[in-house]
């Protein structure tokens, strides 16, 4: 894995590398133009060590900013040009006095120095930011493995405990056992495919392969389905719906925004606690549908009101069993249809999540029927 | 258990999917014949005449939508297609190809028995439309009188939301697709229109549901369409 890493960083840097290659050497070429340019307009105020400074920090800028290969051509077109523009006999390579030659030599020497130099700094700096990154890379592939394996093992445990303790004391366990025992089965087999709906969901929305399909929706559908597969979960809790009965239609992907609502009001039940209500409100405002959803819990820890929505972040000390996958998950849906999530704490205590999902287009018009003019039967006959 | 129980073809590659489905159907009195590639399916459709045909999509050797399709051309042999969450354009295409109802693995054993029932219902009464009344809970429809109650309340509906509450009476217990919808509601030619079946459910269900956002009655299939429940648990 590591090794890997390290040859597709190299192989990443060589190809930025040499698409910034060419600049460079063109830039080295103008740069060396601008020293002597800078040299023969100053030639009256300039002696001539002023010259091969100027040179020197034509090279260091060379080496620094575009590397090695620049910072020779950087040498020989300095060496060249001086010649060339400041040694008599002027504007021939021809040099009269023969200890400019030595001169050159050391000039040249000089700009070797400076661009192994600068290149060997260059190299270290590169080679500390690609450690930082595959730290970096590291940790996170380590905080997904320890949370996935965590979340997979622990249903995982309880399945396989409850099942062979079914099968050991067979028709001996009391039935109020049995029924435990089963019941636990289904629940941490559901909670098994929660999670990997959401490593499913997660991987599609990273990898860029979450399509969002518009149709043109009610929201009391999608609210009515999250609700409907939520029956469990929310059993015994007062939920109070207020969709407005004049919503238009919205754009959206039916079964995303599903999605979204059942992992919102499935975290608002996990860390609240068990029969406090749950408001949920939607609103068209501002060109933009906007749902609440509100709680009666502890609220969000102050601080995390972004964190909340990282992978993998979960509520500390709250022992609430979860990948923290969840609300990653409704960003990236409510992201991917131009919209915001914000989570914050009320006032009054509490947890708010609000979405705004911005509308799109006109809601298509569907012909209504004449109202009572042609009823599903004639009226006099209702007995 | 009876030896004469309806006999249940399952076509499903994974042995761990055959071994649960063999274990609940056997217990309740069905009889099976298993098939683990497309290949077999006909052949085993053809000498066996299966009551009903639980059909995985994801077959590795097969198209699980042609399967369908295939049978239907000579059979009215109710599919109930299984595949997998995610997986929604798959499950239209093959029920608008024949199928007749789908299961989302995974899947518990209630629901697995209550499509079963509902398919073997709808094979066994050839003709449901001539059912004359429809009785769930507190909804009553009357097929004969064009009369809709709910809580002995007459229900007045304009003619689509009739129709449309009617083909799903009519098809009862089972799902129906946005495109079978509309085109038995409103007629071919309107595959561009999705949204009237939405907007239309949403009508009809303010006018028979308690609480619209909750629906008991008319179920909605997310990415599929819509279901009437056959009946209330």
């Amino acid at each position: 894995m590591v090794s890997g890493d390290q040859r597709q960083g190299s192989n990443w840097a060589g190809a930025a590398g040499a698409r910034r290659l060419w600049g460079g050497y063109a830039a080295t070429v103008a740069l060396v133009g601008v020293a002597t340019a800078a040299g023969v307009i100053g030639r009256r105020q300039l002696a001539l060590p002023d010259f091969v400074m100027l040179y020197l920090l034509t090279i260091m800028i060379a080496a620094t900013v575009f590397g090695r290969g620049p910072a020779l051509v950087a040498s020989t077109l300095s060496v060249l040009a001086y010649d060339f523009f400041f040694i008599p006999p002027f504007f021939t390579f021809v040099v009269d006095d023969q200890r400019h030659l030595l001169t050159f030599a050391m000039m040249f020497v000089v700009g070797l120095l400076i661009s192994s130099l600068t290149q060997r700094v260059r190299r270290h700096e590169h080679e500390a930011t690609a450690a930082i990154l595959r730290a970096r890379t590291e940790e996170m592939r380590s905080a997904l493995l320890s949370a996935v394996s965590h979340d997979l093992r622990t249903p995982l445990a309880a399945i396989t405990g409850a099942a062979t303790a079914l099968r050991e004391s067979g028709s001996d366990a009391s039935p109020q056992d049995q029924a435990e025992l089963l019941g636990t089965i289904c629940e941490e087999a559901e909670r098994l495919e929660r999670l990997v709906r959401n490593l499913l969901d997660m991987t599609r929305l990273e990898s860029g392969s979450m399509v969002v399909r518009r149709e043109w929706v009610p929201l009391e559908e999608i609210v009515g389905s999250a609700l409907a597969r939520l029956e469990e979960q929310l059993r015994g809790r007062p939920i109070r719906l207020d969709l407005p009965s004049d919503l238009p239609l919205v754009s959206v992907d039916a079964i995303l925004l599903e999605q979204v609502f059942v992992n919102l009001l499935e975290n608002a039940a996990k860390y609240t606690p068990t029969g406090s209500a749950l408001d949920l409100t939607a609103r068209i405002a501002d060109g933009a549908l906007a749902v609440a959803i509100t709680d009666n819990g502890p609220g969000i820890p102050p601080g995390s009101e972004t964190r909340v929505f990282e992978k993998f972040y979960r509520a500390q000390h709250t022992g609430a069993p979860g990948a923290g996958l969840g609300l990653a998950i409704c960003l990236g849906i409510a992201q991917a249809h131009g919209g915001t999530l914000l989570a914050e704490n009320r006032a009054g205590g509490g947890a708010v999540f609000r979405m705004v999902l911005p509308l799109v287009g006109a809601p298509p018009s569907t012909p209504s029927e004449v109202d009572g003019a042609a009823e599903s039967r004639p009226r006099e006959r209702a007995s | 258990m009876s030896i004469t129980g309806p006999l249940v073809m399952v076509v499903e590659d994974e042995p761990q999917m055959r071994r649960f489905l063999r274990a609940s159907l056997a217990s309740r009195g069905f009889r099976l014949v298993e098939a683990a590639t497309a290949n077999e399916v006909t052949a085993l459709v053809t000498s066996h005449s299966p009551e009903v045909i639980l059909l995985d999509l994801g077959l590795p050797d097969g198209d699980g939508i042609e399967i369908a399709r295939g049978i239907r051309e000579w059979s009215r042999v109710p599919i109930i297609v299984i595949s997998a969450r995610g997986r929604e354009a798959d499950k239209v295409e093959a029920l608008d190809a024949g199928a007749d109802d789908y299961l989302t693995k995974p899947f518990g054993v209630n629901e697995l028995l209550a499509r079963i029932r509902v398919a073997l219902r709808r094979a066994r009464d050839a003709n449901p439309s001539t059912t004359p009344i429809l009785q769930l809970g507190p909804l009553h429809i009357d097929f004969a009188r064009r009369e809709v109650k709910v809580d002995q309340c007459d229900v007045h509906l304009t003619p689509i939301e009739y129709r449309l509450l009617a083909l799903l009476a009519q098809n009862a217990g089972r799902v129906m697709t946005q495109g079978q919808i509309l085109q038995q509601v409103w007629g071919r030619g309107h595959d561009e229109q999705a949204h009237y079946v939405r907007v239309y459910m949403a009508q009809l269900r303010r006018k028979i549901e308690k609480d619209s956002a909750r629906p008991r009655f008319l179920v909605t299939e997310p990415g599929v369409g819509y279901r009437l429940r056959d009946r209330l648990d």
